[in-house]
């Protein structure tokens, strides 16, 4: 299995969190691919649906996000790592999210009551949401939850796996990380 | 007294005259301007695309009593320039005191519910900054038109203009969610058989 970091950092905050992450990930087994986001060249969403109607399945700007939406098509699963910003996602790992429209169909179906998009994929990746905070924040984890299993929702992930770590708690990432990883691999 | 002055900031990467947060946006500024507000209006997406851009944008933050902030619902959020530009906002500290905030956000599914997360974000913008919050008007893809909606902006502007929160006003909708889905599906499929694309709508080109 492989698992692809969306890496939503603005700098290099953050990176013992990460260095958890891929060993969590690398003891259940999973081929780790990290991407960097801010160190990609991805322009914004135009909102044309140019990648529904036009390229079918592909983003018309063809850049680095067409690279990313390529490897999300392909992985087992899909992390979000970000700082955790207004209780949502950086705006380096939302760049990336916006361009990824493409994997999803355009055509609706109702999902749990809900108006969604049908699958593109057979199998669409799990997803896990590792948010990070410089300290605990109930209402900030909350909202952050809530944010990755809405966008687990529309991206129809089979499974979903969110927790927000404290950079001043790094005596709980091992635990945190791993109970994530299991979370989407039972 | 002073004038007090509204901010108007549209957040679709159609900019502000081309878009359907600009047309809203603008429909709640020019009530706001009928009610003695100044206004002025900046495009997001433009004003992170260069540092004096920013400077512009975050410098009209700095002045205004009110913002309004005008976008459509990307991946149950802002898009990415929108955030990018409020973390430019919390980190610069240039607003006001006490400045207000509120939101208009449409998404593009029939259930406006669909919004609450990203509304819920917004308020948490607000709380962060040190802005007040004062509510959202949030539409689904079925209710940017008609008659309940431009109550809900009149009753809103009146609200905003002496400082209050935005009430709650329903809005109808006009069809329900299985026919939008139906007419949904139709259009995609039209519009793509006029580019040509119809048979390869369902196209899995990344797969392995």
């Amino acid at each position: 299995m492989n698992a692809v970091v969306l890496d939503g950092f603005l700098d290099e905050t953050g990176q013992d969190a990460l260095a958890a992450l891929r060993d969590a990930l690398g003891s259940a087994r999973f081929e780790v691919e990290v991407i960097a986001l801010r160190t990609k060249t991805i322009a914004p969403c135009v909102g044309c649906f140019g990648c529904w109607v036009k390229t079918p399945g592909e983003c018309v700007i063809d850049d680095e996000g067409r690279d990313v939406a390529r490897s999300l098509a392909r992985a087992d699963v899909i992390v979000y790592f970000t700082p955790v910003t207004f209780g949502g996602v950086s705006s380096e790992l939302k760049k990336a999210l916006d361009r990824i429209i493409p994997n999803i169909s355009p055509f609706f179906a109702k999902v749990q009551g809900e108006t969604h998009h049908q699958k593109r994929y057979a199998q669409p990746p799990s997803l896990i949401g590792l948010g990070v905070l410089p300290t605990p924040d109930r209402e900030a984890e909350a909202l952050f939850k809530t944010l990755v299993e809405d966008n687990a929702t529309n991206l129809r992930s089979p499974r979903t796996a969110v927790a927000v770590v404290a950079l001043d708690r790094p005596d709980t990432f091992k635990e945190i990380l791993h109970g994530l990883v299991e979370a989407v691999t039972r | 007294m002073t004038q007090r002055q509204a901010l108007l900031l549209v957040g679709s990467p159609r900019g502000i005259e081309n878009s359907t947060s600009g047309r809203l946006g603008g429909q709640l500024l020019d009530a706001l301007e009928r009610r003695g507000l100044k206004t002025q209006r900046l495009h997001v997406h433009e004003a992170v695309r260069s540092s004096q851009g920013l400077e512009t944008a975050l410098c009209a933050v700095g002045t205004a009593d009110l913002m309004v902030l005008s976008l459509p619902l990307y991946v149950d959020s802002f898009p990415a320039p929108v955030i990018a530009f409020l973390e430019h906002v919390a980190r610069s500290g240039t607003s006001r005191e006490r400045a207000q905030f509120a939101l208009i956000i449409q998404c593009g599914f029939p259930e406006k519910e669909q919004n609450e997360t990203a509304i819920a974000i917004a308020r948490r913008f607000a709380s962060e900054v040190g802005w007040t919050w004062l509510g959202a008007i949030a539409l689904g893809a079925l209710e940017t038109y008609g008659g309940s909606v431009n109550d809900a902006f009149d009753r809103a502007a009146e609200a905003l203009a002496k400082g209050e929160p935005v009430p709650y006003v329903p809005v109808r909708t006009t069809m329900p969610a299985w026919l939008y889905r139906l007419g949904g599906n139709f259009m995609w499929w039209r519009v793509a058989k006029k580019n040509g694309t119809a048979g390869r709508l369902r196209a899995k080109p990344y797969a392995d």
